[in-house]
């Protein structure tokens, strides 16, 4: 579209204060493309021919088979690699569960004393060393019943004393 | 997103990132690595963008960030070598550069070079691609009103700075 110099003047107006549309734009680019520009836009002239050679340079025609060899390098993120993770991370986590688990228990085993284990592994040994702790504690049965049997003597002596006393005083009342 | 989807809505972008990465990091290898890296993760990474509206914008962006990332590796290492005592190499236009582009868009890119990075991201994207001001938000996630303010000082700058070289040949 071909328009007179005052009517770009107005739009160049508009471009320098940053009020053109894009389509405005375009059609400076198109008016300053043709050769027909007054010397008093030479500058303005030199910009927009800047601005369209900017725009021819491109990359090399091999470009997309450089960057299509790269993505097929690339491996795609399959359903398999992502159910492999999910159970990688399940085990990891039970790992860790685990080796909390075998932790506590033996911390809580230092701090309590240890049980009572099997001692002898030889059942007529252990036989043997069970008659001698029982013969232990039958021995110690046997003497602390003739003590006690002493201690019935004294009682019975007392009680007679005590029978003897209640008769005398019974007498001398009557 | 299928292969197919990848090559009819994405890869044709390649260009756009170029030029963008390009601009940002003043190298074609490097812009050319980085449009690489842009794809490859892109594409290892579709699953999780299943929601992204505008692929193009995000591509952009996703280069803007990368670029920037090896502008301040590059910095960290210049740096580095300074400390060393060696002297960093002054990246500019190569002579085939020089001899292809005519000496006023010569003078043009140095202009534009010149300016803060915000303004410079917004030019290209504005006035060589032609992204809307809502685009633009997108792919350097800032706010309208930011997007406008930077495009008038580029504009206005790059303007002045013509016309006083054409002026006074300064």
């Amino acid at each position: 579209m071909l328009m007179d110099s005052s009517e770009i003047k107005q739009l160049l107006e508009k471009y320098w204060n940053c009020e053109t549309s894009l389509a405005e734009e375009q059609q400076l680019k198109e008016y300053f493309r043709s050769n027909t520009v007054p010397e008093s836009l030479k500058e303005t002239s030199e910009l927009f021919r800047y601005f369209e050679t900017q725009k021819k340079e491109s990359l090399t025609q091999d470009f997309d088979g450089e960057v299509m060899k790269q993505i097929a390098v690339e491996r795609p993120k399959g359903k398999v690699v992502k159910m492999m993770f999910n159970v990688a991370r399940i085990a990891a986590g039970l790992v860790v569960v685990v080796a909390a688990t075998y932790f506590v228990r033996q911390e809580i085993r230092k701090s309590y004393p240890p049980e009572i284990a099997d001692t002898y592994s030889d059942p007529k040994l252990a036989f043997e060393e069970t008659k001698k702790a029982l013969m232990m504690i039958s021995k110690g049965f046997g003497k602390a019943q003739k003590e006690a049997r002493k201690i019935n003597l004294l009682n019975e002596a007392e009680q007679k004393v005590q029978g003897r006393d209640e008769n005398k005083k019974e007498s001398s009342t009557i | 997103m299928n292969l197919e989807a990848f090559q009819t809505r994405v890869i044709p972008a390649k260009n756009k990132l170029f030029r963008f990465a390009f601009r940002l990091l003043d190298s074609e290898e490097e812009a050319k690595d980085v449009v690489q890296e842009v794809f490859i993760k892109v594409w290892s990474g579709r699953e999780q963008m299943g929601e992204v509206q505008n692929w193009e914008a995000w591509c952009m962006r996703i280069t803007k960030n990368l670029s920037l990332d090896r502008i301040r590796s590059r910095q960290r290492r210049a740096t580095d070598s300074m400390e060393d005592g060696f002297d960093v190499k002054n990246e500019t236009l190569s002579p085939l550069e020089t001899t292809e582009q005519g000496e006023s868009m010569q003078r043009i890119n140095q202009l534009i070079a010149r300016l803060p990075e915000k303004q410079r991201q917004v030019i290209h994207l504005r006035d060589v691609e032609g992204y809307s001001y809502q685009e633009i938000c997108e792919i350097l996630e800032l706010d309208m009103s930011q997007v406008k303010v930077s495009l008038f000082r580029a504009r206005n700058s790059v303007k002045e700075k013509l016309v006083k070289i054409n002026a006074y040949g300064l």
